[in-house]
């Protein structure tokens, strides 16, 4: 006969009566000061144990017992909560909690480099084309508003661009709707923009940078491939999953650590936007390729634009500018991208 | 187990200075002439066993893409309550698993739909945005009734019934009041708050009641900022003087990183004072019953353990999270102490019915901190 102490609660009142559990064949008989009950066990529930807690023994009628004999319970509920009993049997165990370790960092990794991008792929297919402009309408609005002018280029200068913007997206056939938007942005300097669904915007600075129409064709073959490859979108969902991720990591953190957590995020992001940027550039050299201009003007204007960035550095303090305040998908020519180099070899190498 | 009825104050390995709220000449409501028994908190969780507990809820968590993360909120909850413990007896989180997933669903789409709505349309996030300022005291209220239904001590549960309108009127009213006065009214707003997530709580059928606080929390306020004034004045001047901001050029220099350095500790430090300071002011007014409470938390140490914290997070790629909460809870049980003017026997239970956890999940995803 298995038998246990306990404390009984009533349910009644917050009294304690310490009180002594007998286990019969299909009951508990459970004595003690002004206590002598008989319970069925089928009428009990128990609860799964956590580390060394007390368990508890939930009586019909809102009583209950408490008791730290793990052992008494295990034999007299074999097959309550199999569930957690097993989570709990991983717990109890340094060895699981070792391989648990290293799950979570291999899951972890996996999911960032591996399964959040191609999720983000996947729903960004799914996503209509009509939703995904919306998404750079409204950033193209918020351009608008605080940093951008009309702008000032002869018209014929933006013919002229156009023109070439017309070649390079003739027959791509893809469902975005192409258009060039022109703004003067003196705060961004020589930059373009890629918005979902098509809109590509060129900034006025750049087109003066540029020594000829071909480089500023390569420029824009690039934003191309940002929109053709949904950047913009991809971008926001991975944001959003590893937010999740960190999220789900992190929950525990104490409120004032949460601070800690904020670093990874930036890493991760701007990790996702390299790899952009090199799927972008390789979108390019193809296009550009199929079209009948050299990658040599990509590579170009990419020493065009990181001797102004030299010189602006030299200048005055390069803090973050404007495009990392919300556009995804972008081209950041101005922040510190420390693969321009490698960026200027592949567009020279590619064959 | 514990002799019941036991009246011996047993202080652990921290004998306190007495608490001043029994000082002769504010005696706590009605406790006047009875026997009084001081009982500590105990807290008996371990580093060791919470960080097998949490690395094995968190790769079963990720492993189910997240479903699994309701039975890990109530394991986690049920060891950390399981091993707080008041005259030999612990708390109970008796919340169901199920309930908590359902919750998270909800709070998922919700917040899905304000993240990407927004993104899409600006009609749609300030329409959003317009509809979350009613459904926030809402969520709220439901989270502070769910987490009051599903905690219990000796088999009595706690409660709360504090309703919505109340707190949509205190949030509006307290929100107008704290910009119209430009700041000065925010004391008298968490004052307010306070209030109404402490007086409609109850143990079983016995209600909290707390004293006034408005004119302590101005007190704390104040001090806060003027801490945090002097603290950022310093760092200011000192980097003026030294130049940090002349020879910057582009990248980080050593003395840029040691100026936001200084920033990040004078914040750390002027919150660690706020928190410590109004968590004392509102456990020191608190009364349940014959019961009294006294809070000693210091914001000296709090600053030094949530440095500590992150230090030892950071290092260790998360791993010392555990470790870090563990030692967080440690100290505030160990500062925390009831003052006892009658039994701990006498709470009479109720019969409440079941709260649902949308608004308990939803609070959680959008990040609405309403600590008491």
């Amino acid at each position: 006969m298995i038998e246990f102490g306990a404390v009984y609660y009533d349910g009644r009142t917050s009294a304690r009566t310490v009180v002594n559990v007998r286990g019969l064949a299909h009951s508990l008989h459970i004595t003690g000061a002004n206590v002598n009950i008989e319970v069925p066990l089928t009428g009990i529930r128990v609860d799964a144990r956590v580390g060394d807690i007390q368990r508890t023994l939930d009586l019909p009628g809102g009583a209950q017992l408490k008791t730290d004999d793990h052992g008494a319970l295990a034999a007299l509920f074999p097959r309550a909560n199999r569930f957690e009993a097993w989570v709990q049997m991983l717990e109890r165990q340094w060895g699981y909690a070792l391989a648990a370790v290293v799950l979570t960092a291999v899951f972890t990794w996996w999911c960032v480099v591996y399964g959040l991008p191609l999720a983000a792929t996947a729903i960004a297919h799914t996503v209509p084309r009509g939703i995904e402009a919306k998404l750079g309408e409204q950033t193209l609005a918020t351009i608008d508003k605080s940093l951008c002018d009309p702008t000032r280029l002869a018209a014929e200068r933006i013919e002229a661009v156009r023109k070439r913007f017309d070649t390079l997206t003739a027959g791509l056939n893809d469902g975005f709707a192409y258009r060039l938007e022109f703004r003067s942005c003196k705060q961004i300097g020589p930059n373009a923009f890629a918005l979902p669904g098509g809109a590509i915007l060129v900034v006025d600075d750049l087109v003066k940078l540029a020594q000829n129409d071909q480089q500023i064709a390569a420029v824009l073959a690039h934003e191309i491939g940002h929109v053709h490859n949904q950047h913009g979108l991809r971008m926001a969902l991975q944001g959003a999953g590893v937010a999740a991720l960190i999220a789900a990591l992190a929950g525990d953190a104490v409120t004032m650590t949460k601070v800690a957590v904020a670093l990874p995020t930036m890493l991760l992001q701007s990790g996702y936007s390299r790899a952009f940027e090199t799927e972008a550039d390789t979108y390019a050299f193809q296009r550009m390729k199929a079209v009948g201009l050299s990658p040599e003007y990509f590579a170009d204007i990419m020493v065009l634009l990181e001797k102004h960035r030299e010189h602006a550095a030299g200048t005055k303090e390069q803090g973050k500018d404007a495009t990392s305040a919300g556009a995804p998908g972008t081209l950041d020519y101005l922040s510190t991208h420390p693969a321009t180099a490698e960026r200027i070899q592949r567009a020279r190498d590619y064959r | 187990m514990d002799e019941p009825g036991r009246t011996e104050p047993h202080l652990g390995q921290n004998p306190y200075a007495y608490p001043t709220a029994i000082a002769p000449d504010t005696p706590p409501a009605g406790a006047a002439s009875a026997a009084q028994t001081v009982y500590p908190v105990e807290f008996t969780a371990t580093a060791g066993e919470y960080f097998r507990i949490w690395i094995v809820n968190l790769a079963l968590t990720i492993l189910t893409l997240g479903i699994y993360s309701a039975w890990a909120k109530v394991r986690k909850k049920r060891y950390f309550y399981g091993h707080t413990l008041i005259d030999g007896d612990s708390f109970d989180y008796r919340a169901n698993p199920v309930a908590i997933l359902k919750g998270r669903l909800i709070a998922f789409a919700l917040f899905a739909a304000y993240t990407f709505g927004g993104k899409i349309s600006p009609l749609i996030g300030g329409l959003f945005a317009l509809v979350l300022v009613f459904a926030v005291p809402w969520f709220i209220v439901r989270s502070l009734a769910f987490n009051a239904h599903n905690s219990a001590y000796r088999n009595i549960r706690f409660n709360f019934r504090g309703a919505y309108k109340e707190l949509l009127k205190i949030m509006i009213g307290g929100g107008i009041l704290v910009i119209v006065s430009l700041g000065t009214g925010y004391p008298y707003l968490k004052a307010r708050l306070v209030r109404f997530a402490a007086s409609y709580h109850s143990y079983g059928t016995s209600s909290f009641e707390l004293d006034r606080i408005t004119k302590s929390l101005y007190g704390v306020y104040l001090k806060a900022f003027g801490l945090a004034i002097l603290g950022f004045s310093v760092i200011g001047t000192g980097a003026a003087v030294l130049g940090i901001f002349k020879g910057a050029r582009g990248g980080m220099s050593a003395g840029i990183l040691l100026f936001m350095a200084g920033i990040y500790l004078t914040y750390l430090l002027v919150f660690a004072y706020a928190h410590a300071r109004t968590t004392n002011v509102t456990l020191n007014a608190l009364a349940v019953g014959p019961l009294r409470f006294t809070s000693t938390l210091g914001a000296r140490d709090l600053a030094g353990i949530y440095l500590v914290n992150i230090i030892a997070i950071i290092l260790t790629l998360g791993l010392a999270t555990p470790w870090a909460v563990v030692c967080t809870m440690r100290y505030r049980t160990r500062k925390t102490t009831l003052i006892a003017a009658g039994s701990l026997a006498d709470f009479v239970g109720t019969q409440t019915g079941n709260v649902s956890a949308t608004g308990e999940e939803v609070g959680e995803m959008f990040g609405f901190d309403f600590g008491l």
